[in-house]
């Protein structure tokens, strides 16, 4: 008898854990592999089954094409802005300054708190083409600030600041830690024999950092995408003509707009195996705790 | 070389002003008039300060509602994820059984699934619940989140393997190894990883959107969401004063807890 409860508990344990992946994830995935079958509307009786289409539209619908663009638009900005410059912060941070390294932390960590939609309201007020102090301070030096919702691009590039503002901080202190976990000896080592810096940083502290780096360029990716979801359904819903949406955002535009879960859901298993890619590169080079449980 | 290092300072200084100084400017312009704010928009310190703001916003929403609607989400969301996930991670961490290593994998995968995948059938299936415009509808689809359990995994790999075995030779009963033992070390990291937990629900924007569409369910978000066009033809004095009350919360959290946190967010990078 208790033999037996001690190989039930630990499954007992995991239960709660396994019913909630079950029904909020696992089951949902698969059928939103099913509704990428058919044509449906989210309330009509029947679904009509259209096997491929959902997807041959995914790739050659002018649309579609145009947000999968302004997806890697958005991929290349983001790593830029959340991954690149917060890692050369971090390396100046752990080795170009001495002091107020904890008040950096605390300090670029706070913008992480607030919600999205402060920090979409916050830049719409401050790039306010109008009456914003951008604008202002622009006039007083005669020119015009250009009205950036009108562009895609333009659209674009305000929205991953937004991002940037609030994932920065949270990006900083993976890095930094990451930094702070090579050990002294080596860096000391280098200092001694009178190795520059930034070789150092190149030749070494760069490769050995290599796991964490991978983890949080990819997590600037895969969150990423879905972060710019809030400034974008905020602010521009998308527009002008999709010129903002990204594979995310047409994904929900789909279902809960247009009402297309065919498409929607052929355009989220895209999403979804792109990100099962990034997930087997984590896997491969970060997560090589998964053997202790083997 | 002392210059050197004293630009690097001002860069990152710069840094951080970008980064806070448009907080401020949220707190100072709540406290301005509409006037006010367009003539003296970069005085940081109101000339005519006024909470007429605050109080108009009372007028047009109801304020108590959202808050509570919100903070009555978060708690749930916390208080399960919490749970959940420190009974996942002590069973990963006391036992052995077949298949660890693929639950395991299967927890790190969650991080990757998108959103978009799920919301069509979680937004049926809490449709068919009757949870549609309910704070428990919006709450569920967020429990489903492994982050947790891999930050209380960590931690309680710190703690000695012989400290659980000589309590399990005593025959103590597992529940009390679990209450006894191993919530009193982790307490820390509880503290941090609920702090965390607490203010990224209160902070969540895609479930509320998909879920809540009558008004008097909304969460803050939603009803700031309300006070922005990008036409130009938002009352920024009036959205500043929602945005300030969603953030005081978070910052009162943040300045308790902040080593707390700082470290939890470390230590969930550390591989």
């Amino acid at each position: 008898m208790l033999n037996k409860n001690k190989k039930i508990l630990p499954f007992l344990y995991l239960l709660p854990t396994a019913i909630l992946l079950l029904v909020f994830m696992i089951v949902p995935i698969l059928y939103t592999f099913y509704l990428s079958f058919f044509d449906w509307n989210l309330i009509a009786p029947t679904k009509e089954f259209v096997g491929l289409k959902n997807y041959v539209e995914v790739f050659t619908d002018p649309i579609n094409q145009k947000v999968i663009l302004n997806t890697l638009i958005y991929i290349l900005f983001l790593i830029v802005l959340n991954f690149v410059i917060p890692y050369f912060i971090s390396l100046i941070v752990k080795f170009f300054i001495k002091k107020m390294q904890g008040a950096y932390k605390v300090l670029f960590f706070i913008p992480s708190l607030f919600s999205l939609v402060v920090g979409a309201m916050l830049f719409t007020w401050i790039l306010n083409p109008v009456s914003g102090p951008i604008a202002y301070l622009m006039k007083s030096l005669g020119m015009t600030m250009p009205n950036w919702s009108n562009s895609g691009i333009l659209a674009i590039t305000v929205i991953c600041f937004i991002t940037n503002w609030k994932v920065f901080g949270y990006n900083f202190i993976l890095l930094l830690t990451g930094l702070g976990s090579i050990p002294a000896n080596i860096i000391d080592a280098a200092k001694i024999d009178g190795i520059p810096k930034w070789k150092l940083i190149w030749n070494v502290i760069l490769p050995m950092n290599r796991g964490i780096a991978i983890y949080v360029l990819i997590l600037t990716i895969v969150q990423g995408l879905q972060y710019v979801f809030t400034p974008i359904n905020v602010i521009t819903t998308g527009g002008p003509y999709y010129g903002s949406s990204n594979i995310i955002y047409q994904t929900y535009l789909n279902a809960f707009v247009l009402y297309k879960t065919g498409t929607s859901s052929a355009l989220a298993i895209v999403t979804f195996i792109v990100f099962l890619v990034l997930l087997f590169i984590e896997i491969r080079f970060v997560e090589g705790k998964a053997k202790n449980y083997a | 070389m002392l210059k050197k290092i004293n630009l690097w300072h001002v860069l990152l200084i710069m840094l951080v002003l970008g980064a806070v100084v448009p907080i401020l400017f949220m707190i100072s312009n709540s406290f301005k008039t509409l006037r006010d704010s367009y003539t003296t928009m970069l005085n940081l310190i109101p000339i005519h300060p006024t909470v007429n703001n605050y109080l108009l916003l009372n007028k047009q929403i109801n304020l108590l509602g959202l808050t509570w609607n919100t903070f009555f989400m978060a708690t749930i969301v916390t208080i399960g994820k919490l749970l959940t996930g420190l009974l996942t991670a002590y069973a990963f961490r006391s036992y052995q059984f077949k298949g660890k290593i693929i639950i395991y994998l299967l927890f790190v995968a969650t991080i990757f699934v998108p959103f978009t995948i799920v919301m069509i059938p979680n937004y049926l299936v809490i449709s068919k619940l009757g949870l549609l415009n309910n704070i428990l509808g919006v709450a569920l689809p967020q429990l489903c989140d492994a982050t947790g359990i891999m930050i209380f995994l960590k931690t309680m790999e710190k703690i000695p393997n012989t400290l659980i075995d000589a309590a399990k030779i005593d025959d103590i009963p597992n529940r009390k190894i679990f209450f006894n033992i191993v919530i009193p070390i982790l307490k820390p990291s509880i503290v941090s990883v609920g702090a965390i937990f607490f203010i990224n629900s209160w902070n969540e924007y895609v479930w509320p959107t998909l879920i809540l569409k009558d008004k008097a369910s909304f969460t803050l978000p939603l009803a700031l969401q309300n006070y922005i066009s990008s036409e130009g033809g938002t009352n920024f004095p009036l959205a500043m004063a929602l945005s300030t009350i969603m953030v005081i919360l978070p910052l009162i959290i943040y300045l308790i807890f902040q080593k707390y946190i700082l470290n939890s967010i470390s230590n969930s990078g550390l591989k």
